[in-house]
């Protein structure tokens, strides 16, 4: 191996460990030097995981890296080993275009805090372990990958804790669920390597594959199942991620939807798909589906139900992680390719959309959904790129949230026929619902935040600056793209992912030498796949503009002879006034939790079960999280002995 | 350069479907008649003489003469383009419906799941073009319009998968040109006694697709004055009323794409096809004119419940007997 | 006999769960916390452990002679330490965060720390 190229991964994850201490040394005095040293190390980063593509994805290499050349010695791994295949690079460049993104966007955002020193140190420690997470081919530095990751998101989480005492609260809930979602992590670690006697995850995924499942293994599947699951905030694991991303920074939440969160997801297809090649295990993954409903069920019911912007948005991150799970519990290929591609979309609008989030806090101070309204005059380009993100996530049609729900919906479709099992027809039923309600949510953001009356008090509110539009206008871009050409952005992205999730045969030969994969029974599984066609949308795009203008057209035609359309002026008189129907203006304002009182009072009993479990109790959340992962272990024991 | 010709042929061949037929201008005329019909019976129920069927042509161009005011408080851009959007996305859903037992213009394997989505979007753009009016009347109204959107969407995906079930056997059928195909090899999916409960609940969800009594929470004139509608007027009224009538004409031909495809007419198939589709629409919008005569409006609480429990309820019995193979 | 320290591991993972979801006093959450973690770091110490073993240390004249004594596995000790440092600061964090949320909440009831929820 003497490609360049094998140390970029290691590298990129070093260099941004390094950055961080660098910063802590060099730059708690100056904004500048901090910046310009966080920025680089990211830009850094970033490169050398988008030059990745060539070798991984475009010639189909798998990179491995030991750590001191400590390769393995008669057929056993000793030393630490990374290795970057497709399922692992593609994760990675999720992780390097989010930080990327947020590293931008933090420029102004963050300007107006203190100790941005500390805030940089934890933001490059979160970015390398979140990369570190994705690229390491050894179970036991994943949990310390993991614990790196939970520690930086609570500091950083609790980083307003002087303008939010919330904050705190928040950073203590996830850190205690956290930290028990890491020992369950490396309690599953520990009872792997009792039974394999090695860490390294190629040689666990062969040596299972030919010793079988024994109690011990079944074991360390489900505790580390729970562990990652608690990771990915899946329910009944959710809670602390309301609390989380709803109180931290806005470009640290984008971090948390962004890579934090498909950190756990990334774990699970990992432990599932690779080294445990669950996926013909009918029940236990059918308890990934039902979880992964559950998840988007509640979700986007507690979505509903908000008052804030980021805690809404939150429950919607919950909701969609569980479109992914759900698909990837499937089982099938075409679910693996519907959840990962799902995957990548929610990094793009979910980011966006956080982002959005943050600029409005920005430019008004708050997120209160009540206390907002008639942003989209005063700030019309965040306004663009958050109905961008709103009708990516609702998937509505060109953009990239339509075509990986559509090909998630076929997926749970085709299974429910092919088991014959009813439950995937509820799934499928449930996740078209979701669908909707995720639109309802939005509809409400929407009319709250941007339409609306503007209160007195938002009057003077301006756009942000360009520094913070630009990240926003990628992530729009990207979304519209990653939508139109879908079979290209599949084709590059997500089907070497799938490859590699369901052909481990070369990550092991790679890792452990030639031929080892096959002495312990793995063999070479060519993906046999036909790419679904949905639709062709550029074709629709051309459509959609022709008719677009044929419409104008013949609304035009009709104004010959009327006056000049009537344009509001300063000076508006009563003919441009809005109609109150008597009220006064001020009070007329329909604030966000208004909206839907229809929905929210025939389904008020479900609505009051569910205030009630989310109680904000850090022993309830606990409760929550052990019950959650006896359930999961259990099922694991019945299911698949 | 061949390439490009054929190309640019047969783009201006699917405009020439999306706009005149069985595109815009095909849809927004028969939309329109409907809507006389409509609007001719339901007076005669009610003992009056009522307009001449022709009467929302009338309306139609009369309003697209009057100025466009826009108040203070919208957003112009959004406000204006609002209605053509949702009338661009249900002209293009008329191009998936095989009419008159017609080959459908514009057809693929995921038809249903596109018009699943292409039925939301008029509702949407309603939503958002009465969101940017900034009036506290269209708030309202925009909410209630999401909740009756949640209230027959339930049902409504339950239905569409009934059919694709029934139509597949063994795998699943989104295309309707295979399921009116299908249909004329085995009748009628109406005249399948498991379908029967899958065809009511298609023609209660109608109604409040279309926004009419009583299920028009959304646009409740005697208490929020049209809601979503208030602040507009001119061109933009005109399209959002035409929109109302087409998706009135979109959805029964739905109804009879999905449920009435199987008579085999014969070598008169334009002519039979022609008169068959027009019976058929009638006859469905006479139902929603039966309803719409003898009963008041609902409040959103009990719409959002009726929907879930009873039109929901119905679309899960058929779903039931034809996963059971029934 | 490892059969005990396996027990006692179970048994002190189980507290710790126990100790979380149940007392209400933050500080005790944390001790909770810290109770799981030293009933994992004893299971790892546990997985190493063979009956009549001595350290891995060995001299280059055992290797040549190929009479290598049995040993005691060393990996899981080296995980076991890193485990340990780690858990030292998830304790040294929580508590910390601890005082602040008694400074700002002026309480250390977790009934009480509840603005978020919902």
């Amino acid at each position: 191996m003497s490609n360049f190229y094998v140390h970029f991964p290691v590298i990129s994850v070093m260099g941004l460990f390094l950055a961080a201490f660098l910063v802590e040394i060099f730059g708690s005095k100056n904004k500048y030097v901090r910046y310009i040293i966080s920025l680089i190390a990211c830009l850094a980063a970033a490169a050398m995981t988008f030059y990745l593509i060539v070798p991984v994805f475009l010639n189909g290499e798998v990179i491995s890296y030991w750590m001191g050349a400590w390769a393995p010695e008669g057929g056993y791994a000793f030393g630490i080993g990374y290795e970057i295949d497709g399922l692992g690079l593609f994760f990675g460049l999720l992780t390097a275009l989010t930080f990327l993104m947020s590293v931008i966007f933090s420029w102004r955002y963050m300007s107006r805090d203190g100790h941005l020193g500390h805030y940089y140190t934890l933001f490059l420690m979160l970015a390398g372990s979140v990369l570190g997470l994705v690229f390491t081919g050894d179970v036991f530095n994943l949990f310390i990958m993991i614990e790196i990751m939970t520690f930086a998101s609570v500091a950083l989480t609790a980083f307003r804790h002087k303008k939010h005492p919330e904050a705190l609260e928040g950073a203590f809930k996830y850190l205690v669920l956290g930290s028990i979602g890491s020992s369950m992590t490396l309690l599953g670690v520990a009872l792997l390597y009792l039974t394999t006697h090695t860490l390294n995850m190629a040689q666990i995924t062969a040596l299972i594959s030919s010793q079988g499942m024994q109690p011990t293994t079944l074991l360390a599947f489900g505790t580390m199942l729970a562990g990652l699951a608690v990771k990915s905030f899946v329910v009944p694991f959710h809670t602390p991620a309301a609390d989380a991303y709803a109180t931290a920074p806005a470009s640290v939440s984008t971090l948390f939807s962004g890579m934090v969160n498909k950190a756990g997801i990334y774990g699970i297809i990992r432990l599932t798909w690779i080294l445990f090649r669950a996926m013909d295990k009918e029940a236990l993954m059918l308890l990934l589906s039902i979880l992964g409903a559950l998840t988007m069920f509640i979700g986007v019911t507690m979505a509903l139900a908000q008052h804030d912007f980021k805690r809404l948005l939150a429950f919607h991150s919950i909701s969609q992680i569980g479109y992914v799970l759900m698909a990837v519990g499937l089982g099938t290929n075409l679910g693996l390719y519907g959840g990962l591609f799902h995957a990548m979309n929610h990094t793009l609008f979910k980011g966006l959309l956080f982002l959005t989030a943050g600029a409005v806090y920005y430019a008004t101070g708050t997120t209160n959904l009540d206390k907002l309204g008639g942003l989209a005059k005063r700030m019309p380009y965040t306004t663009v790129c958050f109905l961008a993100g709103a009708f990516a996530i609702s998937g509505i049609p060109p953009f990239n949230g339509f075509a990986s729900k559509w090909i998630i919906y076929q997926a749970a479709y085709e299974k429910a026929l092919l088991s014959g099992n009813i439950v995937y027809l509820i799934i499928t039923v449930v996740a078209l619902l979701v669908s909707v309600m995720t639109l309802a949510s939005f509809i409400k953001v929407t009319s709250a935040v941007f339409f609306g009356q503007t209160p007195a008090s938002l009057e003077r509110t301006g756009e942000v600056p360009f520094s913070m539009q630009l990240p926003m206008f990628i992530m729009s871009a990207l979304c519209l793209a990653a939508g139109l050409f879908y079979n290209k952005t599949v084709g590059i992205f997500v089907n070497p992912a799938v490859n590699a999730a369901t052909d481990p045969a070369k990550y092991v030969d790679t890792m452990m030498g030639d031929g080892y994969a096959f002495s312990h029974g793995i063999a070479p599984q060519p993906v046999t796949f036909t790419s679904v066609s949905i639709w062709d949308p550029v074709f629709w795009l051309i459509l959609f503009v022709i008719v677009t203008c044929a419409v104008t057209l013949v609304a035009m035609s009709g104004a010959r002879e009327r006056g000049p359309i009537s344009l509001p002026e300063k000076t508006a008189d009563d003919k441009h006034a809005t109609f109150f129907g008597g009220e006064k203006s001020l009070h007329s304002h329909v604030g966000g939790s208004d909206l839907f009182w229809g929905f929210k009072k025939d389904l008020k009993g479900y609505f009051r079960v569910m205030d009630d479990l989310h109680s904000g109790r850090t022993n309830d959340y606990a409760l929550w999280v052990v019950l959650g992962t006896a359930l999961i272990t259990l099922f694991t024991f019945i299911f698949m002995s | 350069m061949p390439d490009i010709l054929a190309r640019l042929v047969e783009i201006l061949l699917v405009a020439l479907h999306v706009l005149i037929f069985p595109g815009l201008l095909f849809a927004a005329v028969g939309g329109l008649l409907l809507a006389g019909i409509d609007r001719k019976v339901l007076a005669r129920m009610q003992r009056r003489i009522g307009p001449p069927i022709v009467q929302p042509f009338y309306d139609f161009f009369k309003l697209m003469g009057k100025e466009t005011i826009i108040p203070a408080a919208a957003r112009p851009g959004i406000y204006k383009a609002a209605p053509v959007i949702g009338l661009v996305s249900l002209s293009l859903m008329m191009l998936f419906f095989p009419i008159f037992g017609h080959k459908a213009a514009f057809g693929g394997v995921a038809d249903l799941i596109v018009i699943l989505y292409l039925l939301t979007i008029p509702a949407v753009a309603l939503i958002i073009g009465g969101s940017a009016s900034g009036s506290p009347f269209a708030g309202v109204g925009i909410s209630r319009e999401m909740v009756v959107m949640l209230g027959y969407e339930l049902p409504l995906v339950m239905v569409l998968l009934t059919v694709a079930k029934k139509v597949g056997g063994g795998s699943l059928v989104f295309s309707l040109q295979s399921i009116s195909e299908w249909q004329l090899e085995s009748g009628c999916l109406l005249f399948h006694w498991s379908m029967i409960p899958a065809a009511l609940a298609f023609l209660l969800i109608i109604p409040a697709e279309v926004g009419t009594q009583p299920f028009d929470v959304a646009e409740a004139e005697t208490e929020i004055c049209e809601g979503p509608l208030i602040e507009y007027s001119g061109a933009p009224l005109a399209i959002f009323k035409l929109n109302t009538a087409v998706k009135m004409f979109v959805m029964t031909a739905l109804f009879q794409v999905l449920f009435l495809g199987g008579i085999n007419l014969g070598e008169y198939w334009l002519l039979g096809g022609a008169l068959l589709f027009v019976i058929s629409a009638v006859l469905t919008i006479l139902c929603m004119t039966f309803i719409h005569a003898f009963t008041a409006r609902l409040k959103i609480e009990h719409l959002f419940k009726f929907y879930w429990t009873v039109v929901a309820g119905l679309a899960l019995v058929s779903l039931v007997l034809v996963w059971f193979g029934l | 006999m490892i059969l005990i320290n396996y027990i006692v591991a179970i048994c002190l993972i189980a507290l710790g769960l126990y100790v979380m979801c149940a007392k209400r006093e933050l500080i005790k959450i944390v001790i909770g916390m810290g109770i799981m973690d030293y009933g994992i770091n004893l299971l790892i110490v546990s997985i190493g452990f063979h009956e009549d073993a001595t350290a891995p240390i060995y001299t280059l004249s055992d290797i040549i002679n190929g009479n290598l004594p049995l040993f005691v596995d060393p990996i899981p000790q080296a995980l076991t330490l890193t485990s340990i440092v780690i858990g030292a600061c998830v304790d040294a964090m929580a508590l910390s965060l601890v005082i602040m949320l008694k400074r700002r909440y002026d309480t250390t009831d977790a009934d009480e720390i509840r603005r978020l929820k919902g």
